[in-house]
């Protein structure tokens, strides 16, 4: 009996497991499936994760699709600007399919490759028609506001964006750039012979800009050292100014007796001039040499 | 649990098969059937012990994991990621282990904006030589906004922030990265000029290039966070020289310019000083001309009632007092007196002129 139970629990697994593979399938995360009942697609399709039920082929069919956003990058191709420049441009797209049911018919079982070339065709004439309307100066300019690269950037955007909707193609562009921008060939070299003529302009400029600005540099520290130096000699002639109209306010002392005044004035005077190098000659009758009128000793020897 | 209930069962079931042997030949086969249900027994039980171990996963130090259960993530927010060591699942077809390459940090390189070039053609300084012009096929750039062509590439350090978006919401993440960051290079280069790209205002290049990388990610979402952005700029190698040389140019003006400040310096703070030696020189004359006039007029006050009371004394006291320090200061003193006959006396004096200054002052040091 145990035999028998055993084979039947066994055969059971079996039998689920079986079952299981074939009406029951797995949509894993980032993935979108879409079932056909007879080759025709049924219900919503499946975008949400999960294990869900099917009838096994040749009923129903499941078609999965990578929900998640991929690159791609067209050609670098040459455009005309709007003021007859050439310019290569190449873009970057970000797209995802956002309606399975509507991706799958279009593109023969739901190739990537297929509707990639499908974008890529879009892409050609949405950047030759955009790139046409803008001047050169709208993709390079130093001044932000002329600066259009962000507008240049949408306006593809939209014009891809729009075919996509009118086309049905179930396809989404979660976001567009340019990713190179470039000048042909031979533009390159008169490129680079107007910059060799830019840098010689700059290095001419900067010799004489150096002795220029050193000169005036020079010059000026010239003139405020000057101004400086008169400024102090007014000043110091106003200082002593000063000194004598603090003296003047003494004077008025010396007035109390003028005689005396002048007395000592004349002896500071004859200590002032008498100070160096001087030769006195003296008689007995300058003081105080007048003492010696009364040596006893000089009267005999006369 | 369940390979211990199998077992039990091969120990029980040999008792009630050798129930009817009918000849040897009959037994044999039982044998050896009975022995090949045996191994047959084994088998099952190793193939059930490999189904539940093959469960068991390592996540490699460099990596982390999530677990799709019936295609759907396990767990939440951070604790979707399993970090590295053994992890254990349910085995295919219930679970799927997801393997993901992260690093602390992540770097990316622009392709755009430079010349054709390999690592080990830089490192070993082997480089082609640059042609006359630029072949957009092979050779990156980029426009400055004054129209010239300068190469310019960058590095971008990041790290996964949301591993889900990253990973289940992009194709190639690490490609949209790039792209953004080759677009920020481009976008950042046409509004700047070459000078400034190049010498004038590198950070702010940069800094404008991480500024766009930024607002294109979030814009995105791509659910990382940038850590570092390192951007390099040249000149075009057919440039180089004549580029050189307006460095040159302009470390010359600098070099000029600085000697014209340090004359500027040196003038002023020379100036400066004299014009304080000037003016202090002022101040203490006038000080010593006032402080000599007060002095004088407070001796002059104290004099007065001494002169007042006897003039004719005290002006001969004064002179003789003065006299002697005058004397001694005098350098030639020669006493004449008079004559004995009271006659007048002749002198004559023959001055020796004094050679004038500056012959005086060559020979005396």
């Amino acid at each position: 009996m145990k035999r028998n139970v055993m084979t039947i629990v066994i055969g059971a697994v079996l039998i689920v497991i079986f079952a299981l593979l074939l009406f029951v399938f797995q949509v894993r995360q980032s993935e979108v499936a879409v079932v056909t009942t007879f080759g025709k697609p049924t219900a919503q399709p499946y975008d949400k994760p999960g294990a869900y039920f099917q009838w096994p082929w040749p009923i129903q069919k499941v078609y999965k699709f990578d929900q998640r956003i991929q690159n791609f990058e067209d050609r670098f191709s040459q455009n005309l600007t709007a003021d007859n420049n050439n310019l290569l441009v190449m873009v970057y797209v970000g797209w995802k399919i956002t309606d399975a049911r509507a991706f799958f018919p279009k593109f023969a079982g739901g190739s990537t490759l297929a509707a990639q070339s499908m974008l890529e065709s879009m892409l050609r004439s949405a950047k030759s028609a955009v790139v046409g309307k803008h001047p050169l100066a709208d993709f390079v300019n130093a001044d932000a506001k002329q600066l259009k690269f962000d507008a240049i950037e949408n306006e593809i955007e939209q014009a891809v964006q729009s075919q996509l909707q009118t086309n049905n193609c179930g396809i989404g562009i979660a976001f567009l750039g340019i990713k190179k921008l470039g000048l042909p060939e031979n533009v390159t070299q008169t490129v680079f012979q107007r910059m060799t003529s830019e840098r010689q302009i700059l290095i001419s400029r900067f010799q004489y800009e150096g002795e220029a600005e050193a000169q005036i540099i020079k010059a000026s520290a010239d003139r405020q050292a000057a101004e400086t130096i008169a400024n102090a000699d007014a000043a110091a002639t106003r200082i002593r100014g000063e000194g004598e109209a603090e003296a003047a306010r003494v004077l008025p002392v010396f007035q109390q007796n003028p005689e005396l005044a002048n007395f000592l004035l004349r002896i500071s005077a004859l200590q002032q001039s008498l100070n160096q190098r001087a030769t006195l000659i003296f008689d007995e009758r300058t003081p105080p040499f007048d003492l010696f009128q009364h040596l006893p000793t000089n009267a005999p020897s006369r | 649990m369940s390979h211990d209930h199998e077992h039990h069962h091969t120990h029980e079931h040999p008792a009630p098969a050798p129930v009817t042997p009918d000849d040897a030949g009959s037994q044999a086969l039982a044998e050896a059937l009975h022995s090949s249900f045996a191994i047959v027994k084994v088998v099952m039980v190793l193939m059930v012990l490999a189904f539940f171990s093959s469960g068991f996963f390592t996540v490699g130090p460099q990596e982390k994991a999530v677990i799709l259960r019936f295609g759907r993530l396990v767990g939440e927010g951070e604790k979707v990621l399993l970090n590295s060591g053994w992890h254990w699942s349910y085995p295919y077809p219930i679970d799927e282990v997801v393997k993901i390459p992260i690093r602390k940090i992540q770097s990316i390189n622009s392709t755009v904006g430079w010349y054709a070039t390999t690592a080990e053609q830089e490192l070993s300084g082997r480089e082609s030589p640059p042609g006359a012009s630029l072949n957009p096929a092979v050779d990156g750039y980029a426009i400055t906004a004054d129209r010239n062509i300068i190469h310019t590439r960058a590095t971008l350090y990041y790290h996964i922030e949301d591993p889900k978006r990253f990973v289940f919401d992009f194709m190639s993440a690490p490609n949209t990265v790039q792209n953004a960051l080759n677009n920020a290079l481009l976008y950042t280069a046409a509004h700047f000029n070459v000078d400034d790209i190049l010498t004038r205002d590198v950070a702010g290049f940069r800094d404008a290039v991480l500024q766009r990388v930024s607002d294109l990610i979030e814009q995105e979402q791509l659910g990382i966070v940038i850590d570092q952005c390192e951007v390099q700029s040249i000149p075009p190698r057919q440039l180089s020289d004549v580029f050189t040389r307006v460095t040159t140019a302009r470390e010359n003006r600098n070099k000029i310019l600085n000697e014209a400040r340090s004359y500027e310096n040196q003038v002023l703070s020379q100036s400066g000083a004299q014009a304080s030696s000037v003016t202090n020189a002022a101040a203490a004359d006038r000080a010593r001309y006032v402080q000599s006039i007060t002095a004088e007029a407070k001796r002059f006050s104290d004099l007065l009632p001494k002169y007042e009371s006897n003039p004719g004394l005290f002006a001969q006291l004064t002179l003789v007092q003065a006299m002697g320090p005058i004397l001694t200061n005098v350098q030639d003193k020669i006493f004449l007196p008079a004559r004995a006959d009271g006659k007048p006396r002749e002198l004559r004096l023959q001055l020796n002129r004094e050679p004038p200054q500056p012959k005086m002052a060559a020979p005396n040091p």
